[in-house]
């Protein structure tokens, strides 16, 4: 029978494709924007969208761990703001080595929210609003709310980020390529990168494996801190100042890349590597629309469709019984 | 009366039902036996409307009808009553009872309370539960609940003029026999209202409630058979193809333990569960705890796998002093778990085969602080070997596997990290013949290599069968010990003195 046969093999097909369908889509927006505007894929303009999306990743790697694990980091702006500021005081001070230590308080108040969420046994959701809260509120009591400029000096420290070192490439897209390739070592040949998955994938299990399941959802939100407040470096070395404010629309777009690229908010499927084709997706469409001409108060309509479009697509929902 | 003719269901290129013919009578219980897989739920499930047949018809009093979904059922008179219950427990019990069937009791688009729990009482008092139809579900057990799911399976003979026909699907799996017994009376005093199917593992529940019973095997009825006159064995040999033999629980393969004590318990004690639990789990030993529903056996169970922290007396590993107040710790003292929710404490079911061998133990597959992938698959690899693992690759995700096989990989999951105690909650539970009797096959060669095991199990046949000391226990303390060598088994009566 033809007519019993027919929907079986588009179900198979679309479970083949399934997994690759971020790329597809990817591709299917460089190829759109390029028909429409042919001066498209030129070097600099690439440069930009690719500075763009290294942002985004940045933030994206940590925030991907957490989802993976379960859990959800509403912190990351404020954390990322935060560090801003925190670098751009401690900058004139103590030179280069304000840098690593923007990312140590990041891992640290990171930690002290995953510590919140374990311990005191309250939902992530609410652990990192709280702690987001908590961080805002101190970035704009260090200044009285204005923002700190990163002067000469400091922005002479603040190559490594803004310069572009190797063959005209920006080093922003170098850094993020370092914390991708870092951020799947992590997930594919550690103890925690396993382990964070079985977690998302089966808590009870992993519990019942003897799996010290709160010291890793510990050690994923301080990861998410860290890059969070790498995040804060990146954007202060980039505006060449620190605000409490600077990272602010940074959330949503931090946790489509996460989503888009494919990893379940539910947790327990997903990668690193899905949250690299998510950010470009996210930075092609932000700055592509810009591009060919998309009115700038119609871009969040586009936005909003192409992130239900991506994620309808990309998770088998067939498989989760109630969608909360 | 519910006739189902010739009825036929695939899924894919599965053939779940194959020309399934059965009719269930006015007033009477028909019990419905087979292995899992045997097409039982596909039955329950197209009977009860949530699916729909490929080809054949099911008539009610020779009409033919076409079940379009559960309330449709129910209207023609059908109404399935869960295995795993459909209450919700946040809402009272009377609303419970005619959820989506409140209009009855709505004026101007309010509803009427009072009737509505008066009405709930009526249903309830057919089911012979005396209780307040405003308390919440949830504060009732398990067995209570199971009353409320059939008075609201009762409830539809005030929408129905049809004759009412209640599916039970495995309604005694999680019951103890006091209630069982109860379940069964109350069925009884009901087929002066209602015709019953009931589907049950237990084929000496089903003899004895039942007075017609039908064999499925492999998606097709393969028997029918008056109750009366039937014997279990004849039963079991016409569901699995082949007879239940002396040697089900491998006896003859049960050696005697070895004299080193491993896991010793001295007035050990969780307040408000049990108290004053004292045995010697030595090398090699199968150690049974047999027990009703709040005789705190399933507690002890948890308590030697540290889900719950003990509050009283001593717990000794190999003659040292351990507290174990996570399952991390009981891991690290040499202990493995093997649960009876396997879907969700034993497996991570959406990780490989592989992944899931080393859970417990991924150290022994890294190198340099790295996992060594290959040395992982081959660790799987081997143990798919050793235990005759069904599955196509040690990649695998688990989730695609049969009960049995997914038994077996967390079985192998404890060996990897070698535990040398295993503390077996209810192993068989859920699973078909063949693959209990692999089960047991396996109990006897870990208890052969020295490992310890405690096991608690659903049947008293299997804990006397398996075991070589049983400890009995009620109201949270031991009444009672027996030793099981092989040839001088206590009996089911002996031990059942003193758990009542």
């Amino acid at each position: 029978m033809p007519a019993a046969e027919r929907p079986l093999a588009t179900a198979e097909i679309v479970q083949r494709v399934r997994p690759f369908a971020p790329v597809l889509l990817l591709l299917a927006i460089v190829l759109g924007i390029s028909i429409a505007e042919p001066g498209f894929a030129r070097f600099n303009i690439l440069s930009v969208i690719l500075s763009d999306a290294s942002l985004l990743f940045v933030l994206a790697t940590g925030m991907t761990f957490v989802i993976m694990l379960g859990g959800i980091d509403l912190s990351v702006q404020a954390a990322a703001s935060f560090s801003s500021m925190v670098v751009a005081e401690l900058l004139p001070h103590l030179g280069y080595l304000a840098f690593p230590l923007t990312v140590l308080v990041g891992l640290v108040v990171g930690f002290g929210s995953g510590f919140v969420h374990v311990k005191l046994r309250i939902s992530s959701f609410v652990a990192t609003l709280a702690t987001g809260g908590i961080m805002t509120g101190l970035s704009l009591l260090m200044e009285d709310g204005r923002s700190v400029s990163i002067l000469d000096a400091g922005r002479a420290q603040s190559t490594w980020v803004t310069g572009a070192w190797l063959f005209n490439i920006p080093n922003i897209i170098v850094i993020a390529g370092l914390v991708a390739i870092g951020g799947m070592l992590l997930q594919r040949y550690t103890r925690f990168g396993r382990y964070s998955t079985a977690i998302g994938a089966g808590e009870p299990a992993a519990r019942a494996a003897g799996i010290s399941v709160d010291r890793y959802k510990m050690i994923a939100f301080a990861l998410s801190g860290a890059c969070a407040a790498l995040g804060g470096v990146l954007l202060a070395a980039r505006l060449a100042s620190g605000s409490p404010d600077l990272a602010n629309q940074l959330l949503l777009p931090t946790i489509a890349a996460v989503v888009v690229g494919g990893t379940a908010i539910t947790g327990g499927i997903g990668s690193v590597g899905r949250t690299v084709v998510g950010a470009l997706i996210v930075s092609m469409v932000r700055i592509g629309m810009t591009f060919v001409g998309v009115n700038i108060f119609a871009q969040q309509i586009v936005f909003g469709a192409a992130l239900v479009l991506a994620v309808a697509i990309t998770i088998d929902r067939g498989k989760i019984a109630i969608i909360k | 009366m519910l006739t189902v003719d010739q009825v036929s269901k695939s899924f894919g290129i599965v053939r779940a039902l194959e020309r399934v013919s059965i009719s269930i009578r006015p007033h009477e219980i028909v019990g419905l036996i087979g292995e899992n897989g045997a097409g039982k739920s596909t039955l329950m499930r197209i009977l009860s409307g949530s699916m729909r047949p490929d080809s054949g018809t099911i008539s009610i009093d020779g009409k033919p009808v076409v079940l379009r979904n559960t309330r449709h059922a129910n209207e023609n008179g059908i109404a399935m009553v869960f295995q795993e219950q459909s209450l919700l427990l946040n809402m009272p019990v009377a609303d419970n009872i005619h959820l989506a069937q409140e209009r009855p009791f709505m004026r101007l688009g309010l509803l009427r309370r009072q009737r509505m729990l008066d009405a709930a009482r009526q249903h309830l008092a057919k089911v012979g539960l005396d209780i307040d139809p405003a308390i919440k579900a949830g504060e009732l057990d398990f067995a209570a609940r199971q009353m409320v799911e059939l008075a609201k399976a009762l409830a539809l003979e005030e929408r129905t003029d049809a004759p009412l026909t209640i599916l039970l699907d495995e309604p005694t799996s999680v019951l103890e026999s006091r209630d069982i017994a109860i379940l069964f009376d109350r069925m009884r005093a009901l087929t002066a209202r209602a015709s019953f199917l009931f589907v049950s593992h237990r084929l000496d529940e089903v003899l004895e409630i039942s007075d017609r019973v039908y064999v499925m095997k492999d998606g097709a009825v393969v028997a029918e058979r008056p109750a009366r006159g039937s014997t279990v064995s004849e039963l079991h040999a016409m569901m699995v193809g082949r007879e239940l033999h002396a040697e089900y629980y491998r006896e003859g393969r049960q050696v005697p333990p070895q004299p080193e004590p491993v896991l010793e318990a001295r007035g050990l004690g969780v307040r408000g569960a049990f108290r004053d639990v004292d045995f010697t789990l030595r090398r090699g030993e199968v150690l049974g705890i047999a027990g009703v529903i709040g005789s705190g056996r399933e507690e002890l169970t948890r308590t030697l796998f540290g889900f719950l922290p003990q509050t009283d007396g001593t717990l000794r590993v190999d003659g040292r002093e351990v507290v174990l107040r996570t399952p991390m710790q009981a891991v690290a003292a040499g202990i493995g778990y093997i649960p009876r929710e396997r879907r969700v404490e034993g497996l991570v079911m959406d990780l490989s085969v592989a992944a899931n061998v080393t859970l417990a133990s991924l150290g022994i597959a890294m190198r340099h602080g790295i996992i060594d992938h290959a040395r992982e698959r081959a660790i799987a690899r081997d143990w798919i070997q050793r235990l005759r693992i069904r599955t196509p690759s040690a990649a695998q995700i688990c989730r695609n596997l049969s009960g049995g096989n997914q038994q077996k990989i967390v079985l192998a999951r404890w060996m990897t990290a070698r535990s040398h105690i295993m503390i077996l909650d209810h192993p068989t539970r859920g699973l078909d013949v063949g693959a209990k009797e692999e089960v047991y096959d396996l109990v006897r060669a870990l208890s052969a290599d020295g490992v310890a095991i405690v096991l608690t199990s659903d049947t008293l046949e299997e804990t006397i069968g398996l075991c070589h000391t049983i400890l009995v226990m009620r109201d949270g303390a031991i009444t009672g010990r027996f030793d099981a060598p092989a040839g001088a088994k206590p009996s089911q009566l002996q031990l059942l003195e003193h758990m009542v």
